[in-house]
């Protein structure tokens, strides 16, 4: 899993690339958390850029929780952005939707 | 090895209401299309060869019991004794007419009321030629049982009860034989403790009950150790009462745990089968279906080299491995 980071919009973009799985959900979640910690400190909302994602299993789902957890606490607003079709599915059936804002582009995101 | 679901709902016992069957009928005779049938025997090949199973049949309301038929010792194998106890105890009459040896080896997942609510209904505890040996990872089991009988909640002491009756402490970690078949034990996170087992039997066939066993968000390192208990399973009985979303949050300490997560612990055990269970007693049938094929449509979205077939367990439902 690959991790990169930009700032725009008053937003912080995140862009992991790959499978999020068991090897790869620990490095995920650290990432994430990190990003988080930048948001916060710049008043910016986090948006994840979905689009490079294979796919997600319920360890890296489960780490979007967690830094969830951690963004409610600094204020900062988490998005899903440009899921490719596995992984808006695995949002649907986790029902995970339900849980975070999901839009289909990564301008939507930070348009909303 | 064959396993026989006599009780898969949990929580609590529910029944088919009024309703629920008019609405099966009524959906039946839709797809029937005004087509008629000579006998009970061509309906029958109607609704197993076009209807889906919410509307021919139920997934049932008994809750949790599973007996284990092994290639063992000749007595009966059972995880739990939910409602789905009583059943069985009946057909275990039956088989013991016909010689069947009247020794039962049972295993407790834990001691919360489905799961022991069905023992006090169990026809062959009322038998004083049976041996009843309820083997358990809690010392407390045998207060358990015995409470659930007492004069404020039921009017059979459990003093009155017939069987020989005892009970065996488990330590999780270990290997027992027990009936015929190879048992390991697992601790698992649920209130007061549960424990999972994974029975092999002469065979080399592995079936693993893990029931009532939340996998928490702080330490999904641990399930590395859980994909080590199912590795190689021909069959995996998991927990899967609520959606992953509802089970990270408001459910969130509620002792159960997820289809999403079920598969990917399966997949990273290379385990061959998993049946859903413990089913949500608020689900009907057209919801514990939809996540039945959301179930199998997460497998194959997240499948590694070999498929792992994704069952739903329903109350009679056999699987041969």
């Amino acid at each position: 899993m690959n991790w990169s980071e930009d700032a725009r919009d008053g937003a912080i973009v995140a862009s992991p690339q790959g499978k999020i799985d068991e090897s790869s959900a620990q490095a995920f979640g650290t990432s994430l958390e990190s990003a988080v910690e930048r948001a916060a400190g710049e008043s910016a909302r986090l948006v994840v850029d979905c689009s490079g994602i294979a796919y997600m299993s319920s360890r890296g789902l489960r780490a979007l929780t967690l830094a969830k957890r951690k963004a409610d606490g600094a204020g900062v607003k988490i998005m899903l952005a440009a899921p490719n079709e596995v992984v808006r599915e695995i949002l649907a059936i986790s029902r995970y939707d339900k849980l975070f804002g999901v839009t289909d582009s990564v301008a939507a995101a930070l348009a909303a | 090895m064959l396993v026989r679901f006599w009780g898969t709902r949990g929580s609590l016992a529910v029944a088919q209401t009024a309703g629920g069957i008019r609405g099966k009928i009524a959906r039946a005779l839709v797809a029937a299309g005004g087509r008629t049938f000579s006998d009970e025997a061509e309906a029958t090949t109607f609704i197993d060869s076009e209807l889906d199973f919410a509307t021919a049949g139920t997934y049932g309301g008994a809750t949790t019991c599973i007996e284990i038929e092994a290639d063992g010792d000749g007595s009966y194998l059972l995880c739990d004794f939910g409602t789905g106890a009583r059943e069985f105890g009946i057909d275990a009459f039956r088989r013991c007419a016909a010689g069947h040896a009247r020794l039962y080896n049972v295993f407790m997942s834990h001691l919360h009321w489905d799961h022991i609510g069905g023992f006090p209904f169990f026809g062959p505890a009322f038998d004083p030629g049976a041996t009843i040996v309820i083997h358990s990872g809690h010392p407390d089991a045998e207060q358990a049982f015995r409470r659930q009988q007492e004069e404020i909640s039921f009017p059979v002491a459990f003093d009155w009860l017939r069987a020989k009756i005892e009970f065996v402490t488990l330590v999780p970690g270990q290997s027992y034989a027990i009936g015929g078949v190879e048992v390991q034990v697992m601790e698992q996170h649920h209130s007061h403790k549960s424990f999972g087992y994974r029975f092999t039997d002469r065979n080399g066939k592995t079936a693993v009950f893990s029931t009532d066993s939340e996998h928490k968000i702080e330490s999904m390192e641990g399930e590395t150790q859980v994909a080590d208990f199912f590795r190689d399973a021909d069959l995996v009985i998991c927990d899967t009462m609520y959606s992953l979303a509802d089970a990270v949050s408001m459910k969130e300490d509620w002792g159960h745990s997820s289809n999403i997560v079920a598969i990917d612990i399966c997949h990273e055990a290379n385990a061959r089968r998993l049946a859903l269970f413990h089913h949500e007693p608020v689900y009907s049938d057209d919801d514990i279906q939809r996540m039945h094929r959301e179930s199998i449509r997460y497998e194959e979205l997240t499948r590694r080299e070999e498929p792992l077939e994704v069952l739903c367990a329903y109350d009679g439902l056999e699987v041969r491995l």
